[in-house]
């Protein structure tokens, strides 16, 4: 059931980051816009991201054979989604929160050297969740002061993959729980609620202008 | 409260202006691109002479003042701006 779940959450989340990757480069590419570009590295990172898992999973299904995922391959895929996460945070802001002294920028990505693998993971778990939490109530924020529906969506879309993210740190507590499958569910009702609104916006009129680029 | 415009939101509002406030053919004067842009003389200045070297909008001699219609490149700019807003707004952003 796990794997199940764990193959449709890494499937759903490549297409859906990969979707909206390719809207944001068209913009981008339309528009030249640095919010775009930004969104763009976003989505691509959580697609490549759930990409890396997923295709861990299938090495370890069909190659392998191993009954249990390359630790690194799961660190690694979770690492370059939190990238994207930052993306999207760093989007609406977050720099700001972020030490000027260099002497705290080194200190603060020094203690990754000193833990294992498993603990980078909590480590990138608990970072996304920060930065997705960070997201969603930016998003809601922004519904406010907008009243554009899309944004509920999309707020509703990072707060279900925060608490998602939340409940698969968790359940390393309660590994025998159901806890980790219930977090996978809530991440794809995430990544679902976060391309309703992409979905809706109409490309077909979009005309690429090669002097604009 | 103070709304604070990005570049991409004046460059926006100045190709909206030339495509569907105006009457006049000829196109728009400066004078009237800085009233309804709201921004200074020299920052329009630059951001007129940018639109026109990129081909967005075209400057036009009507009895010898300088004049600014939007170009065909001007108006698909301005499609995929509004298209691109509307995603961008989806993530409570702007672009």
């Amino acid at each position: 059931m796990e794997f199940l779940l764990e193959n449709i959450l890494n499937l759903v989340g490549f297409l859906v980051g990969l979707a909206i990757g390719i809207m944001s480069i068209i913009g981008f590419r339309n528009t030249g816009s640095p919010t775009l570009f930004r969104l763009t590295i976003a989505f691509f990172s959580i697609s490549i991201g759930f990409f890396v898992i997923w295709a861990g999973y299938m090495v370890e299904d069909f190659v392998i054979k191993s009954g249990n995922i390359e630790r690194w391959i799961q660190t690694l895929g979770i690492v370059i989604q939190t990238v994207g996460y930052f993306f999207i945070a760093f989007s609406h802001s977050i720099k700001s929160f972020f030490p000027k002294s260099k002497y705290f920028r080194t200190v603060g990505i020094f203690p990754l050297f000193l833990v294992s693998s498993v603990q980078i993971e909590h480590i990138f778990r608990s970072v996304s969740f920060i930065l997705l939490a960070y997201g969603a109530i930016e998003t809601i924020l922004s519904y406010f002061e907008n009243k554009n529906k899309g944004a509920i969506s999309v707020a509703v879309g990072l707060a279900l993959l925060a608490l998602g993210e939340f409940l698969g740190w968790y359940s390393f507590v309660f590994p025998e729980s159901i806890l980790y499958s219930v977090s996978m569910i809530i991440k794809i009702g995430g990544l679902i609620a976060l391309f309703i609104p992409v979905s809706k916006i109409p490309l077909t009129k979009i005309k690429f202008d090669d002097s604009l680029e | 409260m103070v709304e604070y415009r990005t570049h991409m939101k004046i460059i926006g509002d100045i190709l909206s202006t030339t495509r569907d406030e105006l009457r006049d053919e000829d196109g728009a004067t400066v004078t009237y691109l800085i009233r309804k842009a709201n921004i200074s003389h020299s920052r329009i200045s630059r951001i007129l002479k940018t639109l026109v070297s990129q081909g967005l909008l075209e400057q036009v001699d009507v009895q010898g003042s300088n004049k600014y219609r939007i170009s065909q490149s001007g108006r698909e700019f301005l499609q995929a701006y509004y298209t691109f807003t509307t995603f961008a707004d989806n993530f409570g952003l702007t672009i």
